[in-house]
């Protein structure tokens, strides 16, 4: 969970991660930011996150992202 | 039948009539009925193409969906006997006979837009080399059916998420004829998905007359927009741009400002009727405007402009491109040569200049919309690369960024890039656009066409001048309210009855009065419905 934060903070330092809980809903994401986070995340865990799993319930919160990394770990 | 005239009008309250009228379970084929007699109105016999389209997106979906069920049932069938590595081949194996499905569909669907839209575009452009060689391309007349840009991504998408399993495919090929033909939206959007509007056609909607009076209200404030603001703009907007030349600099922006606001009042305007006249049938359909011209950057503007193309744009071409096993190869190799902070934002740059390459181009069979898409994406990806310089300028001439000069200031710079940008969307060619930008920077000083009368030498006279101020203004306020997150309608509708009714009839006695309209009262037709 750290280093997901850790990562996401260095993308966005202006976003309080640990409260947010509609980060994409509300707009806080852009397009950008995604891009650079799956890339990030993909590099970082090991993983393929597909384009299919670019869903807003999997980057609301960073417990989404939490456990869509622990799945694609899981099915790797 | 132009979506802004009394036979729509008509349709509509009829349509409306029947839909409440017959039992709830039938309400999606009095929908369909409508769609398709509009349609037919609008484009005769080229209904075929929109029934070609509906055809081939439908099978395709019907095909991916029973190959993917085949494929869960054989491994659900078999889960004792197979092992991981095998339920993963399998799932493999399944994935690629359905992807081979969908890209056929994409490939049939997306074919008939580019032969019936872009053929030309491509014949032209080939036969200005192969005319050097002595060969020459055939060009056709093809007659576009009403909406097929729109009707075409709704297709792709359809197909595109049927295939990432985000739902099933529709079993009744009625139902989704409707989705692909939705009357009120087919002229110009929003870009609907699948799971989004369909639902609501399957539903049984009963008749409120709270919703159908919003739904109203939202059609008479479209129909100002359009008739009061968009078709009156247009009169000096066309003048200066067809004559360009006998105008100096400060002339021509100010006519890319006014298209800017002419295309604002009637996209939107167009979009406001589609959504009221869902309303009155109980279907809500997608925003596609939230106030663009308060944005406070180019990528803010296209947050808040056409959000379903928007939309589409990333989730069918953007996230694609940007997590594409190739792109990922070009991010790992640039970052080597240009370091971590260009190599990371590499791929999603070139992606998104694609993006806008795509948005131009589906406008349009001409370079001027190209070169309008590329203008967006040149100061999208710059606003990203720059973001930190621009902080620290900021910073040191101690401007707060909360500040409201600041944020008007943004709101100016992002109204003008966006404008001029116009230049090229609604010039004739490319050459005429260039043409203008020249006369911009060679005669921009010469400020004596503001004062000297040549305003109203454009085609509107004061009075003309004074409505279109006035209804610019109201249409700010509204907007600013928009902003503020204040729900208008709800407001108006919560009135006592003399208020309520003294607004309704003011704003039906100001279309009548102030709208422009040409023989038999019918409007100008919409600027997207070209597209």
């Amino acid at each position: 969970m750290e280093k997901i934060l850790n990562i996401l903070q260095e993308i966005r330092s202006d976003i309080d991660f640990q409260n947010e809980k509609k980060l994409i809903d509300d707009g806080l994401l852009d397009s950008f930011d995604i891009i650079q986070i799956v890339s990030t995340f993909n590099d970082e865990f090991d993983i393929e996150i597909d384009v299919d799993e670019l869903m807003p319930e999997n980057f609301n919160s960073v417990e989404a992202m939490k456990q869509l990394i622990e799945r694609l770990q899981e099915e790797a | 039948m132009a979506f802004v005239s009394f036979p729509f009008i008509i349709l509509v309250a009829l349509t409306a009539i029947v839909y409440f009228l017959v039992p709830k379970r039938f309400q999606w084929s009095v929908l369909l009925v409508a769609s398709y007699v509009y349609f037919w109105i609008n484009s005769e016999w080229l209904v075929v193409w929109l029934l070609l389209t509906t055809l081939i997106t439908f099978f395709t979906g019907r095909c991916i969906d029973i190959i993917s069920k085949k494929g869960k049932a054989y491994i659900a069938d078999h889960a004792e006997e197979l092992t991981a590595k095998d339920r993963k081949a399998y799932k493999a194996k399944t994935k690629k006979k359905t992807k081979f499905v969908m890209l056929t569909g994409v490939f049939l669907v997306l074919g008939i837009l580019v032969c019936m839209k872009y053929f030309n575009f491509f014949a032209g452009n080939a036969n200005l080399l192969l005319t050097k060689i002595g060969f020459k391309l055939p060009t056709f007349k093809f007659l576009l059916p009403l909406g097929i840009s729109f009707y075409t991504l709704q297709a792709l998408a359809y197909m595109i998420d049927i295939y990432r399993g985000k739902y099933e495919a529709d079993k009744h090929i009625g139902k989704f004829m409707l989705f692909m033909s939705y009357f009120p939206q087919i002229v110009q959007g929003p870009i609907a998905r699948y799971n989004q509007l369909a639902n609501q056609f399957y539903k049984e909607h009963s008749f409120d007359y709270n919703r159908v009076m919003q739904g109203i209200q939202l059609i008479v404030w479209g129909w100002m927009k359009k008739t009061i603001i968009a078709d009156r703009i247009a009169i000096p907007t066309s003048e200066i741009f067809d004559n360009y030349t006998q105008y100096s600099g400060v002339m021509i922006f100010l006519s890319a400002a006014f298209y800017g606001l002419q295309v604002y009042a009637d996209f939107s305007g167009g979009m406001d009727i589609a959504r009221g006249v869902s309303q009155i049938f109980g279907i809500e359909l997608e925003l596609n405007f939230k106030q663009p011209y308060f944005s406070t950057s180019v990528e803010d503007f296209w947050r808040r402009w056409h959000i379903t193309l928007g939309g589409w744009m990333r989730d069918y071409i953007f996230y694609p491109l940007s997590l594409s096993k190739n792109f990922g190869k070009l991010s790992k190799q640039s970052r080597k040569i240009f370091g971590d902070f260009v190599g990371k934002r590499l791929p999603a740059f070139l992606a998104m200049f694609i993006v806008y390459f795509l948005v131009g181009f589906w406008h349009g069979p001409n370079w001027t919309y190209i070169v309008y898409g590329i203008w967006n994406g040149v100061f999208i990806v710059m606003g990203i690369l720059l973001e930190e310089v621009y902080v620290k300028c900021r910073q040191k001439c101690g401007i707060s960024d909360v500040s409201f000069t600041w944020r008007m200031f943004q709101i100016f710079r992002t109204f003008s890039i966006i404008s001029l940008g116009r230049l090229f969307s609604n010039a004739k060619t490319l050459g005429a656009s260039l043409g203008m930008f020249k006369l911009m920077t060679v005669k921009w000083y010469d400020l004596s066409a503001l004062v000297d009368g040549t305003l109203t030498k454009l085609g509107l006279d004061t009075a003309n001048w004074i409505v279109l101020a006035i209804f610019v203004v109201i249409l700010l306020v509204v907007d600013n309210l928009h902003e503020k997150g204040v729900n208008i309608r709800e407001s108006i509708a919560s009135q006592n009855i003399i208020f309520r009714w003294i607004i309704y009839y003011g704003a039906i006695l100001a279309i009548l009065i102030f709208g422009m309209y040409g023989p038999g009262y019918d409007s100008a037709g919409f600027i997207y419905e070209q597209f």
